[in-house]
């Protein structure tokens, strides 16, 4: 058998990985083993965190939107709201309630009053 | 505040003046504002300057020690606010004075146990809240509001934003701290 070398094969196969990794830190970046394994860490990262990223920004809304209106009214609470919104079928979600909250939060109030009557 | 009157940006360009195959050039957000309903609200490095921050005073005579602690936690975490983000510090300084006075229900002024432990075997040192009160009574609220704020290293800053004091002057008038704001009406040790 004659021999042969392998050549640039693996390394061109590496280079595309060690240019994703690029901005990592330390030995994440420099290291070819190291650098082929975190790769993979950031793409699981990235798959199980976007699907979290819904639920978490779903969180951060409802906290907002909790801290505004119970500062409003005793006895008013992001429940309370909610309950309200579903019994007049208004379609607004959290995520513009919550937009509302920060940015214009007397409109938030007009809302609230509007709905619990 | 820039939060309650909507988009603060300055529209730089018209885009009904530039030509039509020029108008890539231009992002959305310079021309129409920023994009409030798709993008959700993040704090700016001017919005949780710590120079800007209220302070507030609580006076903890007579007030049940855990509904205090718990208020407190709110108002420094800042969770009573619109602008309520985890990952950053958005809360308030809180003073909190006459720590010594602080009121427990039930037998907990001789039952409540406050316990550390040196690290070595053996050395596990346990104390009463009547014990802990005569010897440093800041270290009751302290300890109190510690276990209510989250832990890590955001959590470790925030507990430095709680001032404690034993008697009923701080050193803090040149902030001029306004009343915490109480809703728990439980909170008043009634005799």
């Amino acid at each position: 058998m004659t021999r042969i070398k392998r050549g640039y094969i693996a390394r061109r196969r590496r280079t595309k990985i060690r240019l994703f990794t690029s901005s990592f830190r330390g030995a994440h970046s420099r290291l070819t083993r190291t650098i082929t394994q975190q790769k993979i860490r950031a793409l699981v990262s990235a798959h199980r965190d976007r699907d979290r990223q819904k639920r978490d920004f779903r969180r951060l809304w409802i906290s907002r939107i909790n801290a505004v209106i119970r500062g409003n009214k005793v006895y008013y609470s992001y429940s309370k709201l909610m309950y309200n919104l579903y019994k007049k079928q208004l379609l607004l979600n959290r995520k513009i309630l919550a937009q509302i909250a920060t940015l214009n939060r007397n409109c938030l109030y007009m809302i609230s009053n509007e709905i619990i009557k | 505040m820039a939060l309650l009157c909507g988009s603060t940006s300055v529209r730089s360009q018209d885009l009904s003046v530039v030509p039509l195959d020029e108008r890539w050039m231009f992002e959305e957000s310079e021309v129409n504002g920023p994009d409030i309903w798709n993008k959700t609200w993040y704090p700016k490095a001017a919005d949780h300057v710590n120079t800007d921050k209220p302070w507030y005073i609580v006076d903890a005579t007579d007030k049940i020690l855990g509904r205090l602690a718990s208020t407190i936690a709110i108002h420094i975490r800042g969770k009573n606010l619109a602008t309520y983000t985890p990952s950053v510090d958005m809360g308030a300084f809180v003073i909190v004075v006459n720590a010594d006075k602080v009121a427990v229900s039930g037998k907990k002024r001789t039952q409540k146990l406050y316990r550390r432990h040196s690290g070595r075997p053996g050395g596990m040192k346990v104390e009463t809240f009547a014990q802990l009160q005569q010897r440093i009574p800041e270290r009751i609220i302290e300890h109190a509001v510690r276990g209510m704020l989250p832990k890590g290293r955001l959590g470790r800053k925030l507990f430095n934003h709680l001032k404690v004091y034993k008697g009923s002057d701080h050193p803090h008038e040149a902030q001029k701290p306004t009343e915490l704001p109480i809703r728990d009406k439980r909170i008043q040790m009634t005799r």
